[in-house]
């Protein structure tokens, strides 16, 4: 049996390792684009702070891979599928498969600006090589400017305010992560980064880069005005990465069309996890690109174990985030901004904390929550369990602990049902 | 493999497991030092919930497959595959706290970076060997949160 | 109102040690200790401190210690700061004085002023750990002659007998009085020891029903928790006539300790104070007593053996006569210093006699009047440790009854407040609380290892005399002498003076 993984991130290395769990015999080929072995793509910017050392950005030890027997290749970029011949090819070689599993991710969305092509101090921040080259381009001197106050806009920004002179960030909608975050929680996050020094430029966007050469010298923005700029972020969001899929005929809307459950694409050979897969929320059922971690990895367990006759499927899809700038956690999940009567919610707030929950009827949907996550992970078991909180004993605003459930619940989580 | 139980019927509330917890992912491991002169202070991996009527200490139940291991965005988060301990590398994790969100039995402490109980390492847990009424103990069973 | 009396103890706080963990605020049932308005700072509030040490022995850092809080009074012999103390008290509430545990006062304790003997050349000591030593004991009446033995089997009918693998037993503690859990101990303890322990008047809780082989199961004056089962399911059955803290006196379990369990265990309402009479309104005579006793016999087919406890007061050895005469197989004297939850301070303080003149008394007239054999005595009133129980051996016990030091091996740190309700330890409370700090896991074991220790010295002690059975050292008062005592007290108890 030959296996072909295109992509090495989380969905990419979960799906290899676990066709190896299910298959000890079959060929296993990880092929990337990238120059390095399976990294931490978040941890980026952390490396970018100076948090995180290069040498601890692996995911594995490089032994491992041997030892699985998972083939990794770096720099092959695949040009097509030839799902005839159930070929791959990169460049010049060609990597057959029985079973094929499509990892691509993400790429970065630049949006149209003028005189924005060909500048060499314009960067997307979205991989190893990215924040290689933007920390080679900053400097104490550094005015920079991010385009995007969304997660990765912000990290950037975080990561730049330590190296450079000042940081301006620029978003298009009227509140900083604006994905992940409601108004209020957005207005106490916003003021935070403020008071680190990270300029913030709402309702606003770049429309033109000014330049000398291939070098950009400042912006201006939509309201006319200009800024000096000499190190341009752009980090307005990502797109799924579907060419390869769309170009071998597959199913594609936004994403890749999987069945949601056992991550096969319209080709039953082929499989798909990760950002580049359109997902269901279990909370809502639309369909969305759930770009998080812990979904990729999970969608690619399931691909690899279906890809090599396992039994493991995909169940359960909604976005969990947690993140945290210059110390303040902010930690969300679910539906955060859910307008219609049947949702429900319960806020409370101080100075620097919020919590915000979030209730379809009886059942937590989502929650918001800044400076106050301790013990997030039970809030977000009963939105997975879908749990009827009316069944709870203790004050679900309070800080959360087994003692929101009964002394039997309590039993079974801490003991699983064992008697000690 | 061999996890600590706690047992809600014997736990008294006295904490003395956070505290020897605490001492014993210290650098000193003396209580006082520990408490008063260690800076970073060190963080107890175990938590005692509840009150006088009836509480319970809670610490990582080293799940068959845990969530916060598939969660972390950093590759800190592992089970060992011999010793089935959960742990997290301290230089690799950035403190993102997503294994926090995922946790369902709310384990996971924040610092600088994410802590959480190791099992001493293999020896036997000191929250287990301090227990002053076999609240905690440390038992070879199966089972656990999922 | 000013209550006019001094505290009792001091709190004394290390502040260099202390790491304000809490664990001493979260352990006093008293509340004495509690944080600061700071809500991080540990202080202390000594004014209800009883000196039960639980913030003592579970902070881990060694920063607590209790000192005697020092106010002194002009001294006056007479009226001591503890006699003012309690007309205080008294002043202030109008109450009878109440009490718990043994009495505290300053009487001879006859066991320090009696001396063990030893063997010297014309015969020789034993080494218990080369040789057998036997401390087996039977308890329950001896047949009155052996009959035929045919083909080396005695056809003597035998009247109900009960062994023991230790002359030790654990007296009459109810529940009510102690916790489930303390019981408990006492139950797992008295199997694992091969002894027994006692239900006192609560009834027998059905958590316990597997250690209805090592129970003795009283029936008591408010013949709470009695009926057929609890008769049957038990060693042997003991009628409860009196108890050495409280001569004369009933008992009472006021309705705030009366929890569901206890209430069913008892079989009286939940709430409702649980008043055990002063006498039992059918017993008025010994004739009333041989009564009961051939009631119990008739309710449990004459299997098991049937005990009366009396408390030692004056007289008590023609008391001791006329039970063994209405038909008790073990009569049980309860000495002054014995323990309890709950007893008027004035009687537990000043009712009754040492156990050691009782017993002596009540075994030599039980011989005088050759009836010896029909009963065996257990002495009970505070044994502190195996030479008190090698003493009263000699002095003519069958066996020992125990309650105290296996409360002390289980935490109890004798600060009297049994009759609060509250108790740091989890032994003489029924708050769920408290109750839960006492782990039968950990306690039975500390019993186990105290009884199993006291067991050692019993056999080495007997060793040193040449005596390798419990049987030839029971009423063997050769080996016994006084220290101090007068013509008078040697007399009652029948042993020579030192030197003699």
């Amino acid at each position: 049996m030959k296996y072909v993984v295109i992509g090495a991130s989380a969905a990419g290395l979960a799906a290899a390792e676990q066709i190896r769990k299910t298959d000890s015999e079959g060929e296993i080929t990880v092929l990337t684009n990238e120059a390095y072995y399976p990294y931490s793509r978040p941890s980026i910017s952390y490396y970018l702070k100076d948090k995180v050392a290069q040498k601890d950005m692996p995911l594995r030890r490089k032994q491992l891979f041997a030892e699985r027997r998972i083939n990794v290749v770096t720099n092959s970029e695949v040009t097509s599928i030839d799902r005839k011949e159930k070929t791959v090819k990169c460049k010049n070689k060609k990597y057959p498969y029985d079973k094929l599993c499509i990892a691509t991710g993400s790429k970065p969305f630049v949006p149209p600006m003028e005189n924005i092509s060909g500048k060499d101090n314009a960067f997307t921040f979205l991989d190893f090589a990215s924040a290689k080259a933007i920390k080679a381009a900053a400097n104490s001197n550094s005015k920079a400017v991010v385009i995007g106050a969304g997660l990765i806009g912000l990290k950037a920004a975080e990561g730049l305010v330590k190296i450079c002179k000042s940081v301006d960030v620029v978003e298009l909608a009227p509140r900083v992560l604006p994905s992940i975050l409601d108004d209020k929680a957005a207005k106490i996050v916003k003021k935070h980064l403020e008071e680190n020094n990270i300029k913030i430029h709402l309702e606003n966007t770049v429309v033109k880069v000014k330049s000398k050469g291939r070098k950009i010298t400042g912006v201006v923005l939509g309201n006319d005005k200009q800024m000096p700029c000499d190190l341009l972020v752009i980090a307005v969001g990502v797109r799924p990465q579907t060419e390869l899929a769309e170009n071998a005929g597959l199913e594609t809307e936004r994403g890749i069309i999987t069945d949601c459950k056992t991550m096969q694409t319209s080709d039953k050979d082929i499989y798909a996890a990760g950002d580049c897969v359109v997902s269901t929320d279990m909370l809502d059922n639309s369909k969305k690109i759930i770009a998080l971690w812990p979904n990729a990895v999970n969608q690619g367990i399931a691909a690899g174990s279906q890809m090599a006759g396992g039994e493991e499927i995909f169940t359960s899809s909604y976005s969990v985030n947690a993140i945290d700038f210059f110390g303040m956690r902010i930690c969300t999940c679910g539906l955060i901004n859910a307008k219609s009567d049947k949702y429900s919610e319960k806020i409370s707030q101080t100075e620097n904390t919020y919590k915000r929950l979030i209730f379809e009827g009886n059942r937590l949907v989502g929650f918001v929550l800044i400076n106050s996550s301790e013990n997030a992970g039970i809030y977000t078991s009963l939105i997975s369990n879908k749990v009827d909180v009316s069944t709870l004993e203790g004050d679900i605003m309070s800080s959360p602990s087994l003692f929101l459930f009964n002394k039997e619940v309590r039993k079974s989580k801490l003991t699983g049902g064992v008697e000690v | 493999m061999k996890k600590v139980y706690a047992r809600e019927q014997y736990c008294i509330n006295c904490r003395l497991c956070e505290v020897y917890c605490k001492t014993n992912h210290s650098k000193s491991k003396d209580v006082v030092k520990a408490y008063k002169k260690e800076s970073p202070s060190p963080v107890s991996r175990i938590s005692v919930y509840g009150d006088s009527k009836a509480s319970v200490a809670v610490n990582c139940r080293h799940c068959d497959d845990p969530a916060c291991v598939k969660a972390c965005i950093a590759g800190a988060m592992t089970k060992d595959k011999k010793t089935g301990i959960v742990s997290v590398n301290e230089s690799k994790c950035i403190g993102c706290m997503t294994c926090l969100a995922v946790c369902p039995i709310g384990c996971i402490k924040i610092s600088n970076t994410a802590v959480k109980c190791d099992l001493c390492s293999g020896e036997e847990p000191a929250c287990v060997k301090n227990c002053p009424n076999k609240a905690l103990v440390w038992l070879e069973v199966g089972g656990g949160a999922k | 109102m000013i209550n006019y009396i001094p505290r009792e103890f001091d709190i004394v706080r290390d502040r260099e040690r202390c790491i304000d963990c809490g664990c001493c605020v979260r352990q006093c049932g008293f509340d004495c200790h509690y944080f600061d308005d700071d809500g991080k700072t540990v202080v202390a509030d000594s004014t209800r401190c009883v000196a039960c040490h639980r913030c003592v022995d579970l902070c881990p850092t060694g920063a607590l210690s209790i000192r005697k809080h020092v106010c002194d009074y002009k001294d006056n012999a007479n009226w001591t700061p503890r006699i003012q103390q309690e007309i205080c008290r008294q002043a202030a509430t109008g109450g009878v004085l109440l009490s718990a545990m043994g009495n505290p006062r300053e009487y001879p304790i006859y066991w320090d002023k009696i001396l063990l003997n030893a063997s010297q050349v014309t015969n020789p000591s034993i080494d218990p750990l080369r040789e057998p030593m036997e401390i087996r004991t039977i308890l329950g009446r001896k047949p009155e002659k052996l009959t035929a033995v045919k083909k080396g089997k005695s056809q003597t009918e035998m009247p109900p007998q009960v062994m023991l693998e230790t002359p030790i037993m654990f007296s009459a503690m109810s529940f009510g009085s102690i916790s489930l859990n303390a019981q408990k101990t006492l139950a797992i303890a008295a199997k694992n020891l091969g002894t027994l322990f006692n239900t006192g008047e609560g009834g027998l809780h059905p958590e316990l029903s597997d250690w209805s082989d090592y129970a003795v199961v009283q029936v008591a004056s408010g013949r709470f928790g009695v009926h057929k089962e609890y008769l049957n399911n038990s060693k042997f059955i003991e009628i409860k006539i009196g108890q050495g803290a409280k001569p004369g006196i009933g008992g009472h379990l006021p309705g705030e300790k009366v929890t569901v369990e206890v209430s069913n265990a008892r079989m009286i309402p939940e709430g409702s104070d649980a008043i055990s009479p002063a006498p039992h309104h059918d017993i008025y005579s010994i004739e009333d007593l041989r009564q009961l006793i051939w009631s119990l016999k008739q309710a449990t087919n004459n299997e098991k053996p049937i005990s009366v406890k009396i408390a030692a007061v004056h007289n008590i050895a023609a008391i001791a006569s006329g039970v063994a005469r209405a038909g008790a197989d073990i009569v049980v004297i309860d000495g002054y210093r014995g323990g309890t939850g709950a007893a008027p301070t004035r009687i537990r303080d000043n009712v009754g006699i040492p156990i050691e003149l009782a017993l002596a008394a009540a075994d030599q007239r039980l011989r005088d009047e050759s009836i010896r054999s029909r009963v065996s005595l257990v002495a009970a009133g505070s044994f502190r440790c195996s030479s008190d129980i090698v003493k009263a051996i000699a002095l003519g016990a069958d066996a020992c009854y125990v309650a105290s030091a296996p409360l002390i091996a289980m935490g109890c740190h004798m600060c009297q407040k049994c009759n609060t309700g509250i108790c740091n330890w989890g032994i003489a409370t029924q708050r769920p609380e408290l109750t839960r700090r006492l782990n039968p896991e950990i306690a039975h074991e500390r019993v186990e290892n105290l009884i199993n220790a006291w067991n050692h010295e019993i056999k080495e002690i007997m060793g040193g005399m040449g005596i390798n059975s419990v049987d030839s050292l029971r009423g063997n008062r050769l080996m016994l002498r006084g220290i101090g005592l007068s013509d008078k007290e040697l007399e009652i108890l029948g042993i020579k003076h030192a030197g003699e």
